[in-house]
C-alpha cells in the first residue's frame, strides 16, 4: 500500500508541476498575444483537474488492489502523455515565434 | 518447419495481436493492458511512476525553458537557451507514453525489459545546454 500512496504523490507532484508550467507559459505566451496566454491557463485548470481526479483515485483503489485487481490506467497515461507533448510543443512554437518578432 | 523464439509463441497463445510496422505505432503503441497476465500490482505502479517521472522531467525543463526567456530578457543569446530547453522538453514528452507502454507489455508477457538511451541522451542534452549557459553568461 506504500507503492500505491508514492504512486499518488508522484501524480500530484506531476499535476503540481503542470500548473507551474501554465502558469509560466500564460506569462510568456502573453507578451506574444494577449489571447495566447489561453494556452498556459488551459495547462492550470488541466493540473487542478488531474490533482482532484489524483485524490479520488487513491480513495477508491485500495479495495481493487486487495482484490488483485490490475492498478494500470491506460487511458490516463495516454491523455497525461498527449497534453504534455501538446504543451511542450505550443510551448517551443511559442517561443521560436516570440523569437522572431 | 519454421521456428519461432520462445516468448513470441508465448505472445501468439495469449492474443497478442501481430506486430504491424506503423509509424504511429512507433511512437503511440497500442493499448498494452489486452495482452499477456496482470504482473504483479507493484510492478505496474513502479511503471507508472517511471512515466510520471518522465512527464515531469518535460514539465521541468519546459519550466526552465520559459523562465530563461522570462527571467533573462535582457541577456543576449536567451532565446536560444530558451528554445533548446523546450525543444529538449518536447522530445522527453514525446517518448514518455511509449516507454510506459513497452515497458507495460514486456511485463505483461514476462518479457525482458526494453533498455533505453534516453536517460543517456538526457544527460548530454541538458549538459550541452548547460555549457551552452554558463558561455552566455560569460560572454554578457
Amino acid at each position: 500500500m506504500l507503492q500505491h500512496e508514492r504512486t499518488a504523490l508522484a501524480w500530484e507532484r506531476t499535476a503540481i508541476a503542470s500548473m507551474v508550467s501554465g502558469t509560466l507559459l500564460a506569462r510568456r505566451a502573453a507578451d506574444l498575444h494577449v489571447s495566447l496566454a489561453a494556452l498556459g491557463l488551459l495547462q492550470v485548470v488541466l493540473g487542478a483537474a488531474l490533482l482532484i481526479w489524483t485524490g479520488l483515485r487513491y480513495e477508491q483503489l485500495h479495495a481493487p488492489l486487495r482484490r488483485g485487481e490490475s492498478p494500470a490506467h491506460p487511458d490516463a497515461v495516454r491523455i497525461i502523455g498527449l497534453t504534455t507533448v501538446g504543451f511542450c510543443g505550443a510551448a517551443t512554437v511559442i517561443a521560436i515565434a516570440s523569437a522572431m518578432t | 518447419m519454421t521456428s519461432t523464439p520462445d516468448h513470441e509463441q508465448n505472445a501468439y497463445r495469449q492474443g497478442a495481436p501481430t506486430p504491424t510496422p506503423r509509424p504511429l505505432e512507433r511512437w503511440f503503441p497500442r493499448d498494452p493492458t489486452t495482452v499477456g497476465d496482470d504482473p504483479d500490482y507493484r510492478f505496474t505502479l513502479a511503471n507508472e511512476r517511471t512515466f510520471l517521472a518522465w512527464v515531469r522531467t518535460a514539465l521541468a525543463l519546459s519550466a526552465g525553458g520559459l523562465l530563461a526567456l522570462t527571467v533573462l530578457d535582457d541577456v543576449r543569446g536567451e532565446e536560444f537557451l530558451g528554445i533548446a530547453l523546450l525543444a529538449i522538453s518536447f522530445l522527453t514528452a514525446a517518448t514518455a507514453y511509449r516507454r510506459w507502454a513497452l515497458n507495460e507489455r514486456a511485463m505483461r508477457l514476462n518479457t525482458p525489459l526494453p533498455s533505453s538511451r534516453l536517460p543517456l541522451l538526457m544527460a548530454i542534452g541538458v549538459a550541452v545546454v548547460s555549457l551552452v549557459a554558463a558561455l552566455i553568461a560569460a560572454l554578457n
